[in-house]
Protein backbone atom coordinates (compact mmCIF):
# COMPACT_ATOMS: atom_id res chain seq x y z
CA UNK A 1 0.00 0.00 0.00
CA UNK A 2 1.29 3.50 -0.75
CA UNK A 3 1.53 6.09 2.09
CA UNK A 4 1.02 9.04 -0.38
CA UNK A 5 -1.77 11.41 1.21
CA UNK A 6 -2.95 12.07 -2.12
CA UNK A 7 -5.02 9.08 -2.66
CA UNK A 8 -7.63 10.46 -0.33
CA UNK A 9 -8.16 13.68 -2.31
CA UNK A 10 -11.67 14.20 -4.06
CA UNK A 11 -11.88 14.47 -7.49
CA UNK A 12 -13.73 17.55 -6.59
CA UNK A 13 -13.86 19.75 -3.84
CA UNK A 14 -17.22 19.76 -2.08
CA UNK A 15 -16.99 21.86 0.64
CA UNK A 16 -18.79 25.27 1.23
CA UNK A 17 -17.79 28.01 3.53
CA UNK A 18 -14.30 28.92 5.01
CA UNK A 19 -11.39 27.06 3.11
CA UNK A 20 -7.62 26.26 3.42
CA UNK A 21 -5.48 23.39 3.12
CA UNK A 22 -5.66 22.72 6.32
CA UNK A 23 -9.68 22.64 6.21
CA UNK A 24 -9.31 20.23 3.44
CA UNK A 25 -6.65 18.15 4.97
CA UNK A 26 -8.72 17.28 7.85
CA UNK A 27 -11.65 17.17 5.81
CA UNK A 28 -9.87 14.83 3.88
CA UNK A 29 -9.06 12.49 7.01
CA UNK A 30 -12.59 12.28 8.44
CA UNK A 31 -13.74 11.05 4.97
CA UNK A 32 -11.27 8.79 5.02
CA UNK A 33 -12.02 7.59 8.48
CA UNK A 34 -15.60 7.31 7.74
CA UNK A 35 -14.88 4.97 4.63
CA UNK A 36 -12.07 2.69 6.86
CA UNK A 37 -14.25 2.32 10.22
CA UNK A 38 -15.76 -0.64 9.67
CA UNK A 39 -12.68 -2.58 8.87
CA UNK A 40 -10.79 -0.80 11.65
CA UNK A 41 -13.57 -2.42 13.79
CA UNK A 42 -13.06 -5.68 12.50
CA UNK A 43 -9.12 -5.78 13.05
CA UNK A 44 -10.00 -4.26 16.65
CA UNK A 45 -12.33 -7.12 17.76
CA UNK A 46 -10.23 -9.70 16.08
CA UNK A 47 -6.91 -8.23 18.35
CA UNK A 48 -9.03 -7.94 21.47
CA UNK A 49 -11.05 -11.20 20.96
CA UNK A 50 -8.64 -13.68 23.21
CA UNK A 51 -10.60 -16.96 21.92
CA UNK A 52 -8.84 -16.56 18.88
CA UNK A 53 -5.57 -18.15 17.45
CA UNK A 54 -2.65 -15.52 18.84
CA UNK A 55 -1.44 -15.77 15.29
CA UNK A 56 -4.45 -14.21 14.05
CA UNK A 57 -4.41 -11.89 16.65
CA UNK A 58 -0.54 -10.60 16.14
CA UNK A 59 -1.69 -10.06 12.24
CA UNK A 60 -4.35 -7.91 12.40
CA UNK A 61 -2.34 -5.73 15.56
CA UNK A 62 -0.12 -5.53 12.45
CA UNK A 63 -2.58 -5.04 9.65
CA UNK A 64 -3.85 -2.47 11.94
CA UNK A 65 -0.99 -0.33 12.39
CA UNK A 66 0.11 -0.65 8.89
CA UNK A 67 -3.48 1.36 8.04
CA UNK A 68 -2.67 4.64 6.29
CA UNK A 69 -2.26 7.09 8.80
CA UNK A 70 -5.40 9.22 7.60
CA UNK A 71 -7.47 6.18 8.69
CA UNK A 72 -7.20 6.75 12.58
CA UNK A 73 -9.58 8.82 14.07
CA UNK A 74 -7.14 10.66 16.19
CA UNK A 75 -5.73 12.70 13.22
CA UNK A 76 -9.49 14.44 12.94
CA UNK A 77 -8.83 17.57 14.39
CA UNK A 78 -12.22 20.07 15.27
CA UNK A 79 -11.42 22.89 12.66
CA UNK A 80 -13.74 26.62 13.26
CA UNK A 81 -16.04 26.11 10.06
CA UNK A 82 -15.88 30.08 9.57
CA UNK A 83 -12.48 30.81 10.07
CA UNK A 84 -10.22 26.85 9.59
CA UNK A 85 -8.56 27.61 13.01
CA UNK A 86 -7.84 24.94 15.51
CA UNK A 87 -7.89 26.15 18.97
CA UNK A 88 -10.98 26.63 21.10
CA UNK A 89 -13.36 25.56 18.95
CA UNK A 90 -17.05 25.15 20.29
CA UNK A 91 -18.45 21.65 19.39
CA UNK A 92 -21.50 23.13 19.37
CA UNK A 93 -21.63 25.52 16.91
CA UNK A 94 -18.63 24.72 15.11
CA UNK A 95 -17.12 27.96 15.64
CA UNK A 96 -13.95 29.11 17.27
CA UNK A 97 -14.32 31.48 20.10
CA UNK A 98 -13.85 34.62 18.43
CA UNK A 99 -16.29 33.62 15.62
CA UNK A 100 -18.52 32.60 18.05
CA UNK A 101 -18.73 35.83 19.99
CA UNK A 102 -18.70 38.21 16.15
CA UNK A 103 -21.73 35.93 14.89
CA UNK A 104 -23.05 35.88 18.56
CA UNK A 105 -23.40 39.84 18.58
CA UNK A 106 -24.35 40.28 15.30
CA UNK A 107 -27.32 38.17 16.35
CA UNK A 108 -26.78 35.36 13.58
CA UNK A 109 -26.56 32.29 16.38
CA UNK A 110 -30.28 31.68 17.46
CA UNK A 111 -30.74 30.93 21.23
CA UNK A 112 -27.12 32.80 22.22
CA UNK A 113 -27.66 36.08 24.34
CA UNK A 114 -25.01 38.50 26.14
CA UNK A 115 -25.42 37.47 29.61
CA UNK A 116 -25.53 40.33 31.75
CA UNK A 117 -26.67 40.66 35.30
CA UNK B 1 -31.98 -21.42 44.16
CA UNK B 2 -29.29 -23.35 42.60
CA UNK B 3 -26.25 -22.50 40.44
CA UNK B 4 -27.06 -24.10 37.56
CA UNK B 5 -30.57 -22.66 37.53
CA UNK B 6 -29.20 -18.99 37.88
CA UNK B 7 -26.82 -19.84 34.81
CA UNK B 8 -30.06 -21.11 32.69
CA UNK B 9 -32.00 -17.99 34.01
CA UNK B 10 -28.89 -15.73 32.25
CA UNK B 11 -28.68 -17.65 29.26
CA UNK B 12 -32.57 -17.10 28.52
CA UNK B 13 -32.17 -13.77 29.49
CA UNK B 14 -29.33 -13.31 26.84
CA UNK B 15 -30.75 -14.88 24.54
CA UNK B 16 -34.25 -12.81 24.70
CA UNK B 17 -31.89 -9.52 24.77
CA UNK B 18 -29.62 -10.68 22.20
CA UNK B 19 -26.37 -10.42 24.28
CA UNK B 20 -23.73 -13.28 24.37
CA UNK B 21 -23.92 -15.62 27.08
CA UNK B 22 -20.01 -15.44 28.48
CA UNK B 23 -20.31 -17.18 31.98
CA UNK B 24 -16.57 -17.39 32.17
CA UNK B 25 -16.01 -14.14 31.27
CA UNK B 26 -13.79 -14.18 28.46
CA UNK B 27 -12.45 -10.98 27.09
CA UNK B 28 -14.24 -12.02 23.66
CA UNK B 29 -14.36 -8.26 22.59
CA UNK B 30 -17.75 -7.77 22.11
CA UNK B 31 -17.72 -4.40 23.40
CA UNK B 32 -16.16 -3.40 19.71
CA UNK B 33 -18.95 -4.89 18.39
CA UNK B 34 -21.42 -3.48 20.31
CA UNK B 35 -19.89 0.33 19.43
CA UNK B 36 -21.54 3.21 17.10
CA UNK B 37 -19.82 3.67 13.93
CA UNK B 38 -18.67 7.58 14.43
CA UNK B 39 -17.25 7.95 10.69
CA UNK B 40 -20.85 9.47 9.60
CA UNK B 41 -21.04 11.93 12.20
CA UNK B 42 -17.31 13.28 12.03
CA UNK B 43 -17.51 13.47 7.87
CA UNK B 44 -20.29 15.70 8.77
CA UNK B 45 -18.50 18.40 10.35
CA UNK B 46 -17.73 21.14 7.74
CA UNK B 47 -20.70 22.28 5.88
CA UNK B 48 -20.61 20.91 2.09
CA UNK B 49 -21.05 22.40 -1.26
CA UNK B 50 -24.23 21.38 -2.80
CA UNK B 51 -25.16 23.13 -6.01
CA UNK B 52 -22.10 25.64 -7.69
CA UNK B 53 -23.01 28.11 -10.13
CA UNK B 54 -21.28 25.89 -12.99
CA UNK B 55 -24.04 23.34 -11.76
CA UNK B 56 -26.55 25.34 -13.12
CA UNK B 57 -25.00 26.69 -15.98
CA UNK B 58 -24.67 22.91 -17.15
CA UNK B 59 -27.82 22.10 -16.50
CA UNK B 60 -29.50 25.43 -18.64
CA UNK B 61 -26.74 25.70 -21.40
CA UNK B 62 -28.60 22.67 -22.95
CA UNK B 63 -31.73 24.14 -23.06
CA UNK B 64 -30.70 26.98 -25.40
CA UNK B 65 -30.78 29.08 -22.10
CA UNK B 66 -27.84 32.10 -21.67
CA UNK B 67 -26.25 32.19 -18.25
CA UNK B 68 -24.23 34.70 -16.97
CA UNK B 69 -21.15 34.42 -14.34
CA UNK B 70 -20.22 38.32 -13.25
CA UNK B 71 -16.88 36.92 -11.66
CA UNK B 72 -16.09 34.49 -14.85
CA UNK B 73 -16.42 37.49 -17.06
CA UNK B 74 -14.46 40.21 -14.00
CA UNK B 75 -11.46 37.32 -14.40
CA UNK B 76 -11.60 36.88 -18.60
CA UNK B 77 -11.81 40.91 -18.48
CA UNK B 78 -8.80 41.12 -16.03
CA UNK B 79 -6.69 38.52 -18.22
CA UNK B 80 -7.34 40.78 -21.49
CA UNK B 81 -5.98 43.42 -19.82
CA UNK B 82 -3.16 42.50 -18.42
CA UNK B 83 -2.12 40.35 -21.66
CA UNK B 84 -2.68 43.88 -23.62
CA UNK B 85 -0.10 45.44 -21.22
CA UNK B 86 2.01 42.10 -21.93
CA UNK B 87 1.59 40.98 -18.30
CA UNK B 88 0.22 37.96 -19.00
CA UNK B 89 1.14 34.30 -18.44
CA UNK B 90 4.31 32.81 -20.40
CA UNK B 91 3.08 30.37 -23.15
CA UNK B 92 3.55 26.64 -21.84
CA UNK B 93 6.65 25.36 -23.25
CA UNK B 94 5.15 21.86 -24.68
CA UNK B 95 9.10 20.01 -25.31
CA UNK B 96 12.16 19.77 -23.32
CA UNK B 97 14.11 21.55 -26.38
CA UNK B 98 11.57 24.80 -25.58
CA UNK B 99 11.78 24.89 -22.07
CA UNK B 100 16.02 24.77 -22.35
CA UNK B 101 15.87 27.24 -24.46
CA UNK B 102 13.78 29.77 -22.85
CA UNK B 103 16.46 29.02 -19.78
CA UNK B 104 19.08 30.25 -21.86
CA UNK B 105 18.12 33.66 -22.82
CA UNK B 106 17.93 34.35 -19.26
Amino acid sequence: MSKAASMFHPKRLDLSGFVNTRVIRDHNKRNAFAQMEPERQALRYIIRNTSLPQRTRAQAQLQLSQMHCYTRPTQIKNRCVASGTARSVFRDFRLNRFQFRMQALAGELPGVKKASW
Amino acid sequence: MSQSRILDLVKTQCRIFSATFNPQRLRLGNKILRQRLRGPTLAAWYPTKIVSFRDLQNTYKPLGLTTFDEAEDDREEAIQITKLRGKGRPKKKRTAAESRSAKKKK
